[in-house]
């Protein structure tokens, strides 16, 4: 009934070429098709951002993205921020100052971060917690994931210098 | 009743707009135009719509982007509300779409929501609609018997539904360049990742013997479409801005609107709200011009 | 001080499930794969009461790719619940619908777009019946049977009298009452619930499933599906938060199982997170009345309180919720004299567990509520009267509770100092409040015979250990705080004790995670299987060091004889020994469980119920909007006495997310139905939790305590601040403009209507 679609999709520097059903989303291709299940999904209808990712840069909530909309799209998921055994700063700030409790929400969180700090290397509370808005957390009360941002944002500038 | 996986659609790629609406034309009301697709992904994972053929309208070249002209501003239909977030142009000349940009829904859905989008799932509460009402914002829409503008003002029909037909497609947004200053405020429940329960969008042109020469009052969750307060705004053109004019102004605006109670909020409280929100916008204008 | 004592406890170590939560590696129950594995889905019914006359699932049945369908019948028909008293739900509904969003057919196919195409093609004949939503309603004579194993629409009661209730009031100088109550909350964790099960040649059953308490959940089971313990086994994969949600047995669980069994093929059920607010736990809605007499220095001399918890169609864990709304009345003040009656009603909502911090929360509210309103009357500062009425160390509250140490008033005086109470009162910005509560909670309760826990160290060759334990990491951080007690014990680095699987082939009794226990009663388990490693270590070294086992210290990795460390053995070679030398593998076993504590009468409602009462002052800054009614919360400051902090980030963590959680409840939440009992907000657009942008900046500050009994002085932690924070948030309103509201939840629009009778009234 449906035809498969053509679909050229970098995943963490990774390019694949699928064939795809078009009513499949990005969240459902990433976990399901490319088995990268870092990526977590809860509500399916973007009010939780469980499953947010880097799209171009930019975070997106991937059940709310058709995965043939992310045609010659670069996606950044959970699993393609570290480097080999070296972790991204985020990764190590969440760890050390408790951003992390049950981590069902930490990809998205993570991601939502990394993008906060590619834009604004410097972000003062207020922008963490905006930054963040969209992704909800039940464990932590939130206070710990902005110290871990924060954090994050202080190692990116001492390793730069 | 509960969210499913989406259904199955025939998935279509035009590059150009007539390309477009002839897709819209041959499936006759079968297919739906997928922009951000924040609001129609949604829709069609609860079954409220199940459209045979998606029309992707992000394939067709110059549908996006924020572009200076010399009456004002273009923006593409497809501009996303992150970019107009971002925009420093519309951030110092179009301030109402810009406070109203980066309060809409959360970070990862203004990627993807575009500003035709939100204007054509024409829901009560659409953030970016007073706005564009207040700066007499002009929307171009372009079908099979060719283009035609509209102002936004009039572009909304009811709850979810347009002045476009089912084979239109609208291209992008014009707004002249604004006389006066402009603001949008929006009560939420949370202060994040909601929307509004009332909106309110008031531009102000003031001379500098402090008569208003000019004001537009949009609002929106409060009515079946975002609508003008235009009762109240004639309180206030031609006459000098104090505070008991603004409370006169946000009172009308109160009468004005026609919320109705649902889960969200009371009708009461919507309407004390705009009452509220109104005068605060006014005074807040006002004062920043003096 | 204390920490020094100390090589690994008290330090924040990195939490042992940090790096594969960090890079996406940890395996929730939603993301297991098994060989020919099948989807589930499941039908719900669109009623909140209705008879099911009939269900088709023939043309289901044959749409191509469907495997199998199945209904209540397919089950034995034999109810589970918390108590024997209660056993009052089927794995599925058979004759009638209780709720809105209850699952009353199940499908497994080849993928879930085809198990979701199969519902549609299920047919359910209802027959509707006058639904029952309220308390009110339950309790009507002519009211409908919602529980049809149950006689009455009543499903528990507690009834107590403590002291001389009529004598105190007779002393009081001043007498308030005052009415409370709370709306449904749904339990809000942001991982679906989702299994995986599947059968072997054999029959045996394997569930991973995300569950919060495996050992209720695994008997439960067994006992509905009518099969010995040993013909399932359960293992817990990472679990995306539970906070009381998550402890029975859900029809997911049992759909997902019985589909394997027919099918022979593993089956996963992951449900999407409307299905969870429309159909799952809840937390009960309560109406409660408190009656608090005072002298005139605001000195508690009685309490008298009635209440209600509606709690929808099963009993689930509410018997403990209803005992435990008055028994903890007795507590964070002192209380000489209490009456209490409450009762717990079935009716036609989502079924109720209860939420963080279980009902303890509801009775901190209310009795932190009407001494805040004492205060004002008397015209006494919030602050001096809960130093009052402060418990202190060495208490014995009226209903038997013995309160070894008190931080109580240490936290209250640090958490005003650190808010800046004093000179909040002297001035503030228009619309400014600070909330000021206190509260406490148990740490882990002894309800029944059955109530312990179990640790299994198995300390491997390389000197390295296996911990199992009968636990749930749910995001709270107990895996690494077990790591670090056997490390402790042991003497040796945090990373060699090692986080083995959650199994119930291997450790499996613990009553679960809740009321604050699992560091307290698994943490005191983890020391006996260490030392019990210990004693056989110090066997061993003993022999070669020619010296009294007793005389032996554990640390640095060493061995030593205690006074000349000189005399010593690597703890490695010890082990070594005992392996490559004696062929004897190590095995260190552990339980603990509160023996010392009266088990519960639960007709008169008297116990010392626990151990470990950990204690919170909770004060928030607020500003509040009076032209929209719009509540801003500032900032939070709590003084928490959770004794020796094992892991002082992870506590931290704990007590704000607590808190935080019940800012929701306070201002944000709530589960609405229309007058069939339709959830009409069961998706995360209209059930409003907060975000980073509604919560405080919190600080937390550590009173350090010793208790007792508790691992290493430690106390439970992470409910208090959840028993704090609704009191501290109406506080604070009324604080800053003037009104209070008592029903649950604060919204603008209430605020708005108080401060304008206030007004009018002037």
């Amino acid at each position: 009934m449906t035809n498969l679609v053509p679909l050229n999709i970098t995943v963490n520097g990774i390019e694949y070429r699928l064939y795809i059903e078009p009513n499949i989303t990005l969240v459902d291709l990433l976990r399901e098709k490319l088995g990268l299940t870092g990526t977590k999904k809860s509500c399916n209808e973007g009010e939780c951002g469980a499953c947010t990712v880097l799209m171009e840069g930019r975070p997106v909530a991937s059940c709310m993205v058709l995965a043939i909309d992310a045609d010659n799209k670069k996606i950044i998921t959970i699993e393609g921020l570290a480097e080999g055994e070296k972790l991204h700063p985020l990764q190590e700030a969440f760890i050390k100052y408790g951003g992390i409790q049950c981590g069902f929400c930490t990809p998205g969180m993570i991601l939502s971060a990394k993008a906060l700090l590619d834009e604004n290397p410097d972000p003062t509370p207020y922008e963490v917690r905006r930054a963040i808005s969209g992704n909800l957390c039940r464990c932590t009360g939130y206070q710990q994931i902005v110290d871990s941002v924060l954090k994050a944002a202080d190692m990116i500038k001492g390793n730069q210098v | 009743m509960f969210i499913k996986r989406l259904p199955k659609f025939t998935y279509h790629t035009p590059s150009t707009i007539d390309e477009a609406i002839e897709l819209l034309v041959r499936y006759n009301g079968h297919a739906k135009v997928l922009a951000g697709g924040t609001d129609l992904l949604v829709a069609m994972k609860k079954r409220s719509v199940i459209p045979s053929h998606i029309v992707n309208l992000k394939t067709i070249p110059g549908l996006s982007g924020i572009t200076v002209t010399g009456e004002g501003v273009t923006i593409g239909s497809l501009t996303t509300v992150a970019e107009i977030e971002k925009s420093p142009l519309i951030k110092e000349n179009f301030k109402p779409l810009w406070d109203a940009a980066k309060v809409m829904a959360s970070p990862q859905i203004r990627t993807l929501a575009t500003i035709g989008g939100n204007l054509v799932s024409a829901v009560p509460s659409a953030d970016l609609a007073p706005p564009l009402m207040v700066m007499a914002a002009t929307a171009h829409i372009k079908g099979p018997s060719g283009e035609r503008v509209c102002p936004v003002d009039h572009l909304f029909a009811g709850p979810s539904t347009t002045a476009l037909k089912p084979s239109e497609i609208l291209t992008h947004i014009t707004i002249p360049l604004q006389n006066g200053r402009g603001i949008y405020l929006k009560l939420m429940r949370r202060a994040a990742l909601d929307l509004a329960i009332v909106g309110v969008a008031v531009s102000l042109t003031v001379k500098e013997d402090n008569i208003c020469q000019d004001a537009k009052i949009g609002l929106g969750a409060v009515a079946p479409t975002p609508i003008r307060a235009y009762k109240a705004e004639r309180e206030i053109i031609g006459n000098m801005v104090t505070e008991e004019v603004a409370q006169k102004v946000a009172d009308t605006a109160s009468r004005e609107c026609a919320p109705i109670t649902d889960i969200r909020a009371t009708e009461d409280y919507r309407r004390s709200m705009v009452r509220t929100l109104t005068k605060r916008a006014i005074m807040n204008l006002w004062e920043g011009n003096r | 001080m204390e920490n020094e004592r100390y090589q690994v406890v008290g330090k924040p170590v990195e939490r042992t499930d940090g790096r594969v939560k960090a890079t996406g590696k940890a395996r929730y129950a939603a993301d297991l794969v098994a060989p020919g594995m099948l989807y589930g889905k499941i039908l719900r019914s669109p009623y909140a009461h209705a008879k099911i006359l009939n269900i088709d699932t023939e043309k289901a049945k044959r749409l191509p790719g469907v495997m199998a369908v199945i209904t209540g019948k397919d089950f034995p028909g034999i109810p589970f619940g918390t108590r024997p008293d209660t056993r009052d739900q089927l794995p599925m509904p058979i004759t009638k619908v209780h709720h809105f969003g209850e699952g009353v057919a199940a499908v497994a196919a080849i993928d879930e777009e085809i198990a979701e195409e199969a519902l549609d093609l299920i047919s359910v004949e209802y027959e509707e019946l006058p639904v029952v939503l309220t308390a009110e309603d339950a309790l009507k004579p002519d009211a409908p049977l919602v529980n049809e194993f149950s006689k009455s629409n009543i499903a528990y009661t507690s009834d107590f009298v403590f002291g001389d209730p009529e004598a105190g009031f007779k002393e009081a100088d001043y007498i308030r009452e005052e009415r409370f109550s709370s709306q449904r909350v749904a339990v809000g964790f942001i991982e679906p619930h989702a299994c995986l099960a599947e059968v072997d040649a054999s029959g045996r059953i394997l569930l991973q499933g995300s569950k919060q308490s495996p050992y209720p959940t695994w008997r439960h089971m067994c006992r509905a599906l009518d099969i010995p313990l040993s013909k399932m086994r359960l293992v817990t994969p990472f679990v995306g938060g539970a906070f009381s949600g998550k402890h029975d047995p859900f029809d997911v669980d049992f759909a997902a199982v019985k589909l394997a069994q027919i099918t022979g093929r593993p089956v996963k059920i992951v449900l999407n997170y409307d299905e969870v607010l429309a159909a799952y736990r809840q937390r009960n809605a309560m109406d409660a009345t408190l009656k608090m007499g005072v002298k005139r220095d605001g000195r508690i001399t009685a309490l008298k309180a009635e209440c209600i918890l509606e709690g929808g169609p099963i009993a689930g864990i509410g018997p403990f919720n209803i005992y435990f709304f008055g028994a903890w009345l007795n507590l964070p003040y002192k209380v000489p004299a209490i009456e209490y009656h409450g009762k717990l009603v079935y009716s036609n909502r989502a079924p109720c567990g209860t939420v963080r911090g279980q009902e303890i929360v509801l009775a901190q509210y209310a009795v932190d509520s009407l001494l805040a309103i004492i205060a004002e009357d008397l015209g006494i500062d919030q602050v001096e009267i809960r130093a009052i009425n402060a418990v202190t160390s060495n208490w014995k509250t009226a209903n038997g509770i013995v309160v070894d140490v008190s931080g109580l008033p240490e936290c209250i005086e640090r958490a005003a100092e650190i808010i800046g109470w004093k000179e909040s009162r002297k001035s503030r910005p228009k619309g400014r409040g600070i909330g000021f509560s206190c509260a406490s909670h148990p740490s882990g309760v002894r309800l029944g015979g059955h109530f312990g826990s179990s640790v299994l160290l198995k300390l491997q060759e390389d000197g390295k250990v296996i911990i199992t334990h009968g636990g749930t990491e749910i995001g709270q951080g107990c895996n690494t705080i077990f790591c670090q007690m056997a490390a402790e014990i042991l003497g040796i680095p945090f990373e060699d004790v090692i986080q083995g699987p959650s199994d119930s082939d291997t450790a499996i009794l613990d009553s679960g995670m809740f009321s604050d226990r699992c560091t307290y009663w698994d943490g005191n388990a983890t020391i006996a299987a260490a030392n019990d490693l210990k004693r056989q270590l110090a066997d061993i070294a003993s022999k070669k060091l020619k010296a009294n086992p007793d005389e032996l210290l554990f640390k640095d990795s060493k061995i030593y004889v205690k006074d000349n460390p000189e005399r010593a053995i690597a703890f490695i070679d010890a082990v070594r020994t005992a392996y490559y030398e004696l062929g004897t593998p190590l095995y260190g076993r552990g339980y603990w469980a509160a023996t010392d504590i009266d088990l519960l009468n639960w007709k008169t409602g008297r116990g010392n119920l626990a151990h470990g009462t950990d204690f919170i002052a909770t004060a928030i800054e607020m500003e509040v909007d009076e032209e929209t009614g719009v509540v801003r919360l500032l900032k939070g400051v709590s003084g928490d006495d959770a004794g020796q902090p094992i892991h002082p980030v992870m506590l931290e963590g704990q007590v704000n997310g607590g808190s935080a959680h019940m800012t929701g409840h306070a201002l944000l939440e709530e589960s609405l139905y229309d007058d069939k009992g339709r959830m009409l907000n069961y998706s995360w657009r209209d059930y409003k939790q907060p975000t980073a942008l509604d919560t405080p900046e919190y600080i937390v500050e550590h009173i350090h305590t010793h208790d007792p009994y508790g691992p290493f002085g430690a106390k439970g932690a992470g409910e208090a601040s959840s028993c704090s924070t609704l009191a501290a948030i109406a506080n604070g309103i009324y604080d800053a403009v003037g009104v209070r509201i008592k029903d649950l939840p604060i919204t603008p629009e209430k605020i708005l209507a108080e401060i304008k009778k206030k007004k009018e009234g002037k």
